[in-house]
């Protein structure tokens, strides 16, 4: 007792946690296993038994009254250990453990080279996400993001919830698309009902031209009304979304949805790097190498040679097989010669036109 | 995943709901492919500047051709497909030379242009065909000087500095912030020069570029070779240096 005092006065109140059914310790035939039929009710059905309670990933909760041992097992809770109090959001995964808000916590806007644009950008965002009141109804709700891929979009989304230290919802599109028809649609209702439980909170969309497909394509694809349609809904704010912020990225941004475009408030274009921010994405990379890259390495040489490619190409074609290459090599450091290898690798597999057709 | 525009792209004759052209604009996307051809209008005449870097060491420099003399007092810049710049140029070399022997006086920048937009016209209405898939900057002395640029739809437009290729959008955005109308042919070349280098990424040498100017003066088109052009590239070399420096 006087143990558990002692933690009590030292762990903080928890913002939220997500708990899944697990069942009984053991099962009889008279046995059956509860549904939550109302989340609110649930919410505050669970609070009034178990605030109070320190918790922390893995812990089981159990039930007391409706139906006495049913097992909850605790699957996530921010910040990491703390109390139940009767301001915590308690979130109950539902058949598909789609959308987890989850913290950010190793990437952060340094890491991210040039898009200076970008940046400024995601500022506003910033500000929004610290004080939502102060927007009131002039909040950014929606921003898209764009480029070729591997420019850092989905980094930049993740370092701004970061910066904003409010929980990040990353839905990849493919999963909002259902077996069944309507299933789509309910998928995008409820994740923006968990959205707003979190918030304020980002929601962010990889690969949104998968979701948000321009309706005339409805031939191709049948569900894309149906889908579009909900997330126009959702993303208008019909129902208050306050504090949540939608950000998409795509690296199509022409076969999206024209209305769903229209409800972005602002299109940030990511650019490929140019020569000086692969120069200094080069640098900032092999920095942290575990093989001494040699003195004489010229960077400028490598990124005149990697003209188009993006930030991840750099890192995972030219930096990542030069270290792996070094290794196995057992080579004590890392010459231009071996970045060099790489490039030339890395450029046949990009589709290029036929040389000469044109000039 | 290619997703077809709806059909609408299969022939050039025919318009999409909302009015666009697809294989025209194809054929906007084969221009960017070419390597990027500037033209600059300068206070002393006009100048066209071309990167033609080649991809191999065992090629002859001089099949790879990016300006030609059109007629006495113009010259043109390609970007695209070049079998289709060919075509273009001969068509431009003579409309040149029927203007001459109708009406015994020489074609003007602007005529020529036209006569050439016309062609690329018919390209984009007709069954059967396919659009040009190249640009020119045409450039030339008239009373003054003139630069006009052709598009694969044949729209034409008339520039003080302009650029086609690949290069294209930073060349234009430089030119946006650093153009003046009251720079001398010196200045225009240099200007020309940075441009280029910033969207090429890399040291200009005198064989991978090529230069054309037409001076007010004398209304001769001449290609700018040897001496005159390494004291150029070695201005601009130097400037985009110092500029990179900065940033580092």
């Amino acid at each position: 007792m006087s143990e558990q005092r002692v933690a009590k006065r030292s762990l903080p109140k928890l913002k939220y946690i997500v708990i899944r059914p697990l069942g009984y310790p053991m099962r009889a035939s008279y046995h059956e296993d509860p549904e939550i039929d109302d989340p609110k009710v649930f919410e505050q059905y669970a609070k009034e038994q178990w605030v109070g309670e320190v918790v922390k990933k893995g812990k089981l909760l159990f039930d007391s009254r409706m139906f006495p041992d049913f097992a909850f097992e605790v699957i996530s809770t921010e910040p990491s250990e703390g109390e139940i109090s009767n301001s915590t959001v308690i979130l109950v995964e539902q058949d598909y453990p789609l959308f987890e808000p989850r913290v950010v916590k190793d990437v952060s806007f340094d890491d991210i080279v040039g898009q200076e644009e970008a940046k400024k950008k995601c500022r506003i965002i910033l500000e929004y996400l610290k004080n939502p009141e102060k927007f009131g109804e002039w909040a950014p709700r929606n921003i898209l993001f764009y480029g070729p891929s591997g420019t850092g979009k989905t980094m930049m989304a993740m370092a701004l919830s970061k910066a904003a230290e409010v929980p990040f919802i990353p839905v990849k599109s493919t999963q909002l698309i259902g077996d069944h028809v309507g299933e789509g649609a309910r998928r995008i209702h409820n994740l923006f009902d968990k959205a707003s439980q979190v918030a304020p909170c980002i929601v962010f969309f990889d690969e949104f031209d998968s979701i948000a497909l321009d309706r005339s394509y409805q031939e191709l694809r049948g569900d894309v009304s149906e889908v579009v349609n909900a997330l126009l809904t959702e993303m208008d704010g019909i129902h208050e979304n306050t504090g949540v912020c939608t950000i998409a990225a795509t690296n199509r941004i022409n076969f999206l949805d024209q209305s769903i475009r229209s409800r972005f408030e602002e299109e940030i274009e990511f650019k490929l790097p140019t020569l000086e921010e692969r120069i200094k994405i080069l640098e900032k990379y092999t920095a942290s190498f575990p093989v001494r890259v040699s003195n004489d390495v010229n960077f400028i040489t490598i990124a005149k040679e990697t003209d188009g490619f993006s930030g991840r190409d750099l890192v995972e074609k030219i930096l990542k097989p030069s270290l792996h290459w070094a290794i196995i090599d057992g080579l004590h450091e890392i010459d231009t010669e071996i970045f060099i290898k790489n490039i030339r690798n890395a450029k046949k597999i990009q589709s290029k036109p036929p040389k000469g057709m044109f000039v | 995943m290619q997703l077809p525009q709806m059909g609408y792209d299969r022939a050039i004759t025919v318009f999409s709901p909302d009015g666009r052209l697809f294989q025209v604009e194809y054929a906007r996307e084969a221009v960017k492919r070419g390597a990027t051809a500037i033209g600059v209008k300068t206070q002393e005449g006009v100048l066209l500047l071309a990167d033609r870097r080649v991809a191999s060491k065992l090629l002859e420099l001089e099949t790879v051709e990016k300006i030609y003399k059109i007629d006495e007092h113009i010259g043109a810049a390609t970007s695209g497909l070049v079998s289709d710049a060919r075509v273009l140029i001969d068509k431009a070399r003579i409309e040149a030379q029927v203007n001459k022997l109708w009406y015994n006086e020489a074609i003007t920048t602007k005529e020529l242009a036209k006569k050439i937009c016309d062609f690329k016209q018919t390209y984009t209405q007709y069954g059967g065909v396919r659009p040009f898939g190249t640009s020119l900057l045409i450039a030339g002395v008239d009373e003054s000087p003139r630069l006009f640029e052709t598009d694969p739809s044949g729209a034409l437009l008339e520039y003080k500095a302009t650029s086609i290729g690949s290069g294209r959008n930073v060349v234009m955005d430089y030119f946006e912030s650093n153009y003046r109308e009251d720079i001398s042919m010196e200045e225009g070349i240099n200007l020309a020069m940075i441009g280029l280098g910033k969207a090429i990424e890399s040291e200009l040498t005198p064989d991978g570029i090529e230069l054309g100017v037409v001076y007010l003066e004398d209304r001769k088109f001449r290609a700018i070779e040897d001496e005159e052009l390494q004291k150029y590239v070695d201005t601009a070399n130097e400037t985009i240096k110092q500029e990179l420096a900065k940033v580092k």
